[in-house]
C-alpha cells in the first residue's frame, strides 16, 4: 500500500495526543494529579496533538467538501466511527478542561466520558485496517490492538514528560514500560508472521479459478500474467503496487522496534530524569513503524497485476 | 428483487479491449457514472480510469498425462466491479455515498456524497474502484444503469455497452436471481464461478471457465512411419 503522509501523520499524533489524553483523564479520576498547572499545560498539548492529527487526516481526502457526510454511516463503517467518536470527544474533552480549570477535574463524568470517547477512537482507528478481508497482513488481532498499545504507550510518556509532579510516578512508569515491552512483542511477532501471512493469502489460482479440476475440484495449473492490459501506471498500482526493497524494510523495521520501544524503555528504566528523549524517540520510531505498516501490506488485487504477496 | 450481474466466457474471450473501450466510450460521457476521465491520454504516459479492464494470463495445466504437453493456454479475463452480495465496499464508506440498490443489487457510487477517502478501493479485492483524480470522487461499472433501464433504448439496446460491443459474445448480462436467465441457465450449463469468492464477499459475475483442452500426445511426434523414412531417403539421395 502506498504510505501516505496525512494519515502516518495523524495516525502517530492523534495516537499520541489521545493516549495522554486518556492518562490525564486517569490521573484526574484517581486524584493521582500534583501540580495542576503542569497537568493543564499537558492537555493542551494532547488537543494539539489531536488536533494537528485530525486536521492532517483530512488532507487524505480526495474532495473533503462532502467530509461532513462521513457521520452517517456509524452502523456499518469504522471510519464513520472513528469520526463521530472523534467529534463527540470535543464537547466532552472541553467540559473536562472547563472541570479541570473550575474544580480541578474531580468531577467524574466529564473525564470518564472523554476516556471513553478517546479510547473509542483508538480503537476504531484500528479496526479501520483490521476489518479489511482484502489486506492480509492488517486483517487480524495485531492491527487492532497495535493503534490503541502503541497510543497508550507514547501517551504514557507524555505524561511522565509533561506532568513531572504526577503522583505515583514509580508504577506509571512500570506501566508504561509494560505497554513498551507489550508492543516491542507484538510488532516483532507481527514482522516474525509477515511473510507467512503473505503466503496464506489468496493464490493466483484462487484469484482466477483458470486451473480448477472439475473432478476433484482442486487448482492445478500455473498462472503467470502475461499482459496486465496497460501501458503505464494507473491508479490501482499507484494505491496498491507499492514495494520497499526487502534489505531497506528489514533495516527499518530494526529502527522502528529499536526507536519506539527500545530506546523509551531504556531511557525509563536508566535515565528517568531524560523524559523527552523517550518521547521524540518514541514518536520517530512510530512515524517509521507506521510507515512500514502501510508500505508493507499487500492487497490481494495485487494477484491480478502478477505482484507477489510479501 | 433481481441480482443483474455479468456472466463471462473466458473460453471465448479473445482479449480484444472492445469491452473496456465501449465501456470508456459510453462512461466517459454518461451523466450518470459522470466520466471516467482521462489524464493526458496523448502525454508520455497515458493514464485514466477505466471501470473495465482487460488482464492476459498464461495458465499451464499441470495434470498433462506423461509423455503429453502441458496443455497451455493464453486467458484474457476482463474484470469489472461483481457487484457482490456482501459487498466491503458499500459497508466500509462512511457516507453512505456506496450503494447497493435494492432492487437490482447495482453497487453505485453517489459523487455528491463521496469524500475521495480510497477507503471503498482497499475494500475491493478486484481493483473494480478507481479514484478520479480531477473531481476527487470515487468511479466504477455502473451495469450502464442508465441504459439498461432506458425506454427510448429499443430492447435489444438495453443492455450495459460492453455486452453489446463484444465481438465474440463473451459476455452476458442478466439477472442471477432468476433460474431461467440466460446468465443463470449459462452458469449452471458451464459450472461458472466468481472470481476469489475464498474472502466471502459473494461477487455476482460469474466466469465461465475454459473448456477441456485435449492434451497434445508428443510421444508419438519423433517416431517415423514408412512415408517419413521414404521421404527422407529421396530427401537425402537428391544432390543440392
Amino acid at each position: 500500500m502506498r504510505p501516505a503522509f496525512s494519515v502516518i501523520a495523524f495516525t502517530v499524533l492523534s495516537g499520541a495526543g489521545l493516549g495522554l489524553l486518556t492518562w490525564l483523564c486517569m490521573a484526574f479520576l484517581t486524584g493521582a494529579v500534583g501540580d495542576a498547572q503542569s497537568a493543564r499545560n499537558a492537555l493542551w498539548v494532547a488537543a494539539v496533538l489531536t488536533t494537528v492529527g485530525l486536521l492532517s487526516s483530512t488532507l487524505h481526502l480526495a474532495n473533503p467538501k462532502n467530509a461532513w457526510h462521513s457521520f452517517r454511516q456509524f452502523g456499518s463503517s469504522w471510519l464513520s466511527r472513528e469520526g463521530v467518536f472523534a467529534i463527540l470527544l470535543y464537547p466532552a474533552a472541553i467540559l473536562f478542561a472547563i472541570d479541570v480549570e473550575q474544580n480541578g477535574g474531580r468531577q467524574l463524568w466529564p473525564a470518564a466520558a472523554t476516556l471513553l470517547l478517546a479510547c473509542a477512537v483508538l480503537v476504531s482507528t484500528g479496526m479501520i485496517y483490521a476489518c479489511l478481508r482484502t489486506i492480509p497482513h492488517w486483517h487480524n488481532w495485531h492491527t487492532a490492538v497495535g493503534f490503541p498499545l502503541f497510543a497508550l504507550g507514547s501517551g504514557g510518556l507524555l505524561v511522565l514528560a509533561l506532568t513531572p509532579s504526577i503522583a505515583g510516578r514509580g508504577p506509571i512508569r512500570v506501566v508504561v514500560a509494560t505497554l513498551l515491552i507489550a508492543g516491542l512483542v507484538l510488532k516483532y511477532s507481527y514482522y516474525r508472521r509477515y511473510r507467512h501471512v503473505g503466503e496464506s493469502a489468496p493464490t493466483a489460482n484462487e484469484a482466477l479459478k483458470l486451473g480448477l479440476d472439475k473432478k476433484t475440484g482442486a487448482m492445478n495449473a500455473t498462472i503467470r500474467l502475461l499482459d496486465v492490459g496497460h501501458a503505464h501506471g494507473n491508479f490501482l498500482t499507484r494505491e496498491f503496487g507499492f514495494e520497499v526493497p526487502r534489505n531497506r524494510a528489514l533495516t527499518l523495521r530494526l529502527v522502528a522496534l529499536l526507536l519506539a520501544f527500545g530506546v523509551p524503555l531504556l531511557q525509563l528504566l536508566w535515565w528517568p530524569e531524560l523524559p523527552w528523549f523517550g518521547v521524540v524517540s518514541a514518536l520517530a520510531g512510530l512515524a517509521v513503524e507506521r510507515w512500514l505498516f502501510f508500505a508493507e501490506a499487500r492487497h490481494v488485487v495485487r494477484r491480478y497485476h502478477g505482484m507477489s504477496m510479501y | 428483487m433481481k441480482k443483474l450481474g455479468l456472466a463471462i466466457d473466458l473460453d471465448t474471450c479473445v482479449g480484444c479491449h472492445a469491452c473496456a473501450v465501449a465501456c470508456k466510450e459510453w462512461n466517459g460521457a454518461s451523466l450518470m457514472a459522470g466520466g471516467a476521465p482521462d489524464y493526458e491520454p496523448a502525454g508520455a504516459a497515458p493514464d485514466g480510469v477505466w471501470f473495465n479492464r482487460v488482464r492476459h494470463f498464461e495458465v499451464v495445466s499441470n495434470d498433462a498425462p506423461s509423455g503429453c504437453q502441458s496443455a497451455t493456454r493464453t486467458v484474457n479475463v476482463p474484470m469489472s466491479c461483481m457487484h457482490c452480495e456482501d459487498a466491503d465496499c458499500v459497508k466500509v464508506c462512511p457516507t453512505g455515498a456506496s450503494y447497493k440498490r435494492a432492487s437490482d443489487g447495482i453497487v453505485l457510487v453517489d459523487p455528491d456524497r463521496c469524500i475521495g477517502c480510497n477507503y471503498c478501493a482497499w475494500a475491493c479485492p478486484y481493483g473494480a474502484r478507481e479514484l478520479d483524480e480531477q473531481q476527487g470522487v470515487m468511479r466504477k461499472c455502473t451495469l450502464c444503469v442508465d441504459r439498461i433501464y432506458d425506454e427510448a433504448l429499443p430492447e435489444s439496446e438495453r443492455q450495459p455497452a460492453c455486452v453489446l460491443a463484444c465481438p465474440t459474445h463473451a459476455r452476458h448480462f442478466g439477472d442471477f436471481a432468476d433460474p431461467e436467465s440466460k446468465v443463470s441457465q449459462l452458469t449452471a450449463a458451464r459450472g461458472g464461478v466468481g472470481l476469489m469468492d475464498s474472502l466471502g464477499y459473494k461477487p455476482v459475475n460469474r466466469y465461465l471457465p475454459l473448456r477441456e483442452a485435449a492434451p497434445v500426445d508428443t510421444s508419438k511426434t519423433s517416431a517415423r512411419g514408412w512415408r517419413e523414412r521414404a521421404s527422407a531417403w529421396v530427401n537425402s539421395i537428391i544432390p543440392i
